[in-house]
């Protein structure tokens, strides 16, 4: 008797695990490229909006699709800060200086942290409300970004957009010459996402 | 190791030497930064006058020198400023020309000016503005039988404004200067601007209003005779630039409306404009088309169309290089039919001193006849 509860246990133990790795292996890993962050921060004067890009914006995370769309797991993104420019050598400086450096001097990347997402949709399309964590200067803040994603069958595009408080970092917004940014600063972000494997495959063609 | 900016100011450097000239500070090609309006630099909305405070900071960072703006804060600074109430400088800009013609012979002008301006918060909203110029010599321009242009003094007001500012984006603007124009280069003598009475030496009496929302600007004007016309040329009217700024205030697209009334002649002047920034490199384009009524004696009406494009790049902060194109279109019995290109390079060496030069080629397309000129500029000015 005690022998067949022993065999019905590890039978269960075995499905329930055998089930997790089968799920495991339909989540596949996924690279971010051609990734473009933009942030947009209004000031004081209305006739003056601070722009800047980085085309530097790159990561990884898992991806499976099930019925209701599409599951995005452990994403993890960076922008290298001296990718970031604003069209002006002396405003980039300024940036650098006052937004992403910490008190001890260090400049440190952006990065983007987050466990886990579902994204709604049809078949092609998704809508993701993604949330994790923020790091600037290395402190991690809770963020919401809001991605649109579309699917051809071989890469994803995602894009959208989310609002970076600068005081929730303890970071002054910045000043010159009369002019002081608001300290909501908008965040936009525009990626592809390639499988990873379908890239090596490119990569050794 | 030879950085690449040390390149660029030799080549430019060069340039200056191997030729000759232009008429630099193409300010409207601050789009490419994302400044979609004047006022962001400038005190006056309409752009030109003295820079405000960020201004001067920007002026510094987009020159060869770079680095910070600091503001004077000496006594003597206190006094000039009036505790910080007003802004004046010294600006003199000296123009060197060599021309010619098909068949002709090779023609020079030095044109030296010196200009004083000032910008003087009065309080509760209130400024008044001042340029004033003193000519080395006369501007040279086409004589038309249609609009004889206003006569050159050599000492000329081209300011003499009082604004209001009841919130912050939106102006009143009385007295008398330019009026509100498309792409607001600084060049007066181009046709979207000489053949639009927006010359050197058209300063009209005005009331003007600066409404600048998020995405959308708006410049109503009316004005009368400035003092410097001839009387049969004395024109009054009204009009409107309206734009809206997409793009991330990388792109901004207007049109003009102008109707105007004056013994020698009415006209109806619209136009578009557009200024495109992308970066390191952008587009700024207009064009307008004028019908004059009851012209002259004969009564005559006619059409006159000018185009103006201009293509630049800036490969670094304080160089600017263009490709400019422009056409002139005027119908019988006044026909004229004029293209022209032009080559500029535009170096702002210090917040002092800017250096420009270019090559003009123009083709008037009736009499089959190309004139050529070379001209090289010097920008100085005291920066307070």
């Amino acid at each position: 008797m005690r022998h067949r509860a022993l065999q019905t246990a590890l039978a269960f133990v075995t499905l329930v695990s055998t089930r997790a790795v089968a799920q495991d292996i339909r989540s596949e890993p996924v690279e971010i490229r051609e990734g473009t962050a933009r942030f947009d921060a209004s000031t004081n004067l209305p006739a003056i909006r601070i722009h800047g890009k980085s085309e530097g914006l790159e990561g990884r995370a898992r991806i499976r699709k099930n019925p209701d769309g599409l599951v995005i797991e452990r994403l993890e993104a960076t922008l290298p800060v001296r990718t970031l420019k604003t069209g002006m050598e002396l405003r980039d400086e300024h940036m650098r200086k006052y937004v992403f450096t910490t008190p001890d001097g260090r400049l440190r990347d952006v990065r983007f942290v987050a466990e886990r997402a579902t994204c709604p949709g049809a078949v092609g399309a998704h809508t993701c409300k993604v949330s994790g964590n923020l790091f600037i200067r290395d402190v991690p803040r809770p963020f919401t970004i809001v991605l649109k994603v579309s699917d051809d069958g071989i890469s994803l595009r995602a894009a959208g957009e989310g609002i970076v408080r600068l005081s929730t970092y303890d970071i002054a917004p910045p000043s010159q010459l009369g002019v002081k940014t608001k300290d909501d600063v908008k965040l936009q972000m525009d990626f592809v996402v390639d499988r990873v494997q379908e890239q090596i495959a490119r990569e050794t063609r | 190791m030879i950085s690449s900016r040390a390149v660029a100011l030799s080549v430019t450097l060069l340039s200056l030497l191997a030729a000759t000239p232009r008429q630099a500070l193409a300010l409207p090609t601050m789009v490419r930064l994302g400044y979609s309006e004047c006022s962001a630099c400038h005190y006056s909305p309409q752009g030109g006058g003295p820079l405000n405070l960020y201004g001067r900071g920007i002026d510094q960072a987009q020159s060869y020198r770079g680095g910070e703006y600091i503001p004077a804060t000496s006594n003597l600074a206190r006094i000039l400023t009036i505790g910080g109430r007003t802004t004046q400088e010294l600006r003199t800009v000296i123009q060197e020309q060599a021309s010619v013609v098909t068949g002709g012979s090779v023609q020079t002008r030095l044109w030296p000016r010196l200009a004083y301006r000032n910008a003087t918060e009065i309080g509760r909203g209130l400024r008044v503005a001042a340029t004033i110029t003193a000519e080395g010599a006369t501007a040279i321009r086409p004589t038309l039988s249609y609009a004889p242009l206003s006569r050159a003094p050599s000492v000329f007001v081209n300011t003499a404004l009082l604004h209001y500012r009841p919130t912050k984006t939106l102006e009143f603007a009385a007295g008398r200067d330019q009026l509100p124009s498309g792409v607001n280069v600084p060049d007066l003598g181009l046709w979207t601007k000489s053949r639009n009475r927006l010359g050197y030496y058209d300063a009209p009496s005005q009331l003007k209003m600066f409404w600048t929302g998020r995405h959308v600007h708006v410049a109503p004007f009316a004005y009368m005779p400035g003092s410097n016309e001839d009387s049969d040329d004395g024109e009054k009217g009204a009009g409107t630039v309206a734009e809206v700024v997409v793009g991330q205030d990388h792109a901004v697209l207007g049109m003009t409306v102008v109707n105007a009334t004056a013994a020698l002649g009415d006209r109806q002047m619209m136009g578009g404009h557009a200024r495109l920034g992308f970066g390191s490199w952008g587009i700024v384009a207009e064009h307008d088309f004028t019908k004059r009524t009851q012209v002259s004696a004969a009564r005559a009406s006619f059409s006159q169309s000018t185009s103006y494009g201009q293509l630049f790049w800036a490969p670094d902060d304080f160089l600017v290089i263009s490709g400019i194109a422009e056409r002139l279109h005027v119908e019988q019995p006044f026909e004229e039919r004029l293209v022209a290109g032009k080559l500029e390079i535009a170096a702002r060496l210090a917040s002092q001193a800017t250096l420009g030069i270019s090559a003009r080629i123009e083709r008037d397309q009736i009499r089959r006849r190309y004139s050529a000129s070379l001209m090289l500029q010097a920008a100085l000015k005291t920066v307070p």
